[in-house]
């Protein structure tokens, strides 16, 4: 017997790890609530698994990185339709969003109303947030200003760094999708206005936190704080940050906490104390 | 040098110090996240720089291939 749920298709929209978490749940729920399952690979990257599980599974696979053709799909559909957006970057346009045969819900990696649109985790390790978290909300036509569905929330160490912190918050975020996820295909979901502010902060794609750039004057803290939040490894994210040495420019390659007091001198390289017992190393190019 | 890349696996994965097969991404022995950490450290280990174009599933899919990968830029 099937359990009660208006939705006929259940669409997946993402890559990477969330993604792969929450096929494999929906794969399990689909005897329960007898849905077509398809997944949609928008971005494409380097270590994605969700076409091979999507292949072992015998679940329809597309990867669609056009923004026109990925829109003309979701509006074919003509069925009722759950999008769950799990690790995706792409904004549903105003026409999908108010089609009345489709849901929308879309995974946050921060607390909404706090932090909307891109690389949250970055700015909140750059601002000092001692907490972040993350939301599940329905899809409206404003970026990240539907209805909240769930929150988990989560502390942010004194040496995260954005992709550290960007994991544990889509372990939060499946957690959450599996505690939500019932309630959302009976439509029985308690969800809840976001209240925020009418001017409140857009990220966009192409912010970066103190434009990459630090002066060696600046507190080590507030430097040490800055590669943090800018530090997806080699994914890409931002560039990489930029400074002054000795009256040229550079980049820095990588930057390590190390215990130590003591300041050391060593070609292309940096230190600078960080608290009473360690030291920011810092690697850098000039350029 | 192979001691070390090993033991910076055993770190962060030690399930890949005994992984045989070719490909420990799709056979999630390794993700992405666990990548960024191997890197980090196998660049501060090495003193080298591990461009972007290198941290592939390719180089990553066995113990082997990141041991391969490290002498190859350490010969550079």
């Amino acid at each position: 017997m099937k359990d009660d749920t208006v939705f006929q298709k259940l669409v997946i929209i993402g890559y990477g790890k969330i993604t792969g978490e929450i096929i494999t749940y929906a794969i399990e729920k689909q005897k329960e609530y007898g849905y077509q399952l398809e997944v949609i690979e928008h971005e494409v990257h380097s270590f994605s698994i969700t076409e091979k599980l999507c292949m072992e599974h015998g679940i329809p696979f597309a990867r669609i990185e056009d923004k026109k053709e990925l829109t003309a799909c979701l509006d074919s559909f003509s069925e009722r339709t759950l999008i769950v957006s799990a690790s995706n970057n792409f904004l549903f346009p105003k026409k999908l969003v108010e089609k009345e045969n489709l849901t929308i819900i879309n995974f946050h990696n921060a607390l909404l109303p706090a932090y909307p649109g891109r690389n949250a985790p970055s700015w909140v390790i750059f601002t000092g947030e001692k907490e972040t978290g993350i939301t599940w909300h329905y899809v409206t036509a404003g970026v990240d200003e539907g209805n909240i569905i769930i929150q988990k929330r989560c502390e942010i160490g004194a040496d995260t760094k954005a992709y550290e912190l960007a994991e544990r918050l889509m372990t939060l975020a499946y957690e959450a999708f599996v505690e939500c996820f019932d309630a959302v295909l009976k439509e029985q979901a308690d969800a809840r206005e976001q209240g925020f502010d009418a001017g409140r902060r857009m990220y966009r794609s192409y912010e970066v936190p103190a434009d990459g750039f630090f002066e060696m004057a600046e507190e080590p803290e507030y430097i040490y704080r800055l590669l943090r939040s800018l530090d997806y490894g080699k994914n890409g994210i931002f560039p990489p940050a930029q400074t002054v040495v000795d009256g040229k420019r550079a980049e820095i390659l990588r930057y390590r906490k190390v215990v130590g007091s003591e300041n050391r001198e060593a070609d292309s390289f940096l230190f600078l104390p960080l608290g009473a017992d360690n030291l920011l190393k810092i690697k850098y190019r000039l350029l | 040098m192979e001691e070390k890349v090993l033991e910076i696996l055993e770190e962060h994965c030690e399930e890949a110090l005994d992984y045989d097969g070719d490909s420990m991404m799709e056979d999630g022995v390794i993700d992405s996240f666990t990548v960024i950490n191997v890197v980090s450290d196998l660049e501060d280990e090495f003193d080298i720089e591990i461009d972007a174009k290198y941290v592939i599933a390719e180089n990553f899919r066995n113990k082997e291939a990141i041991i391969e990968l490290v002498r190859k830029l350490l010969e550079e």
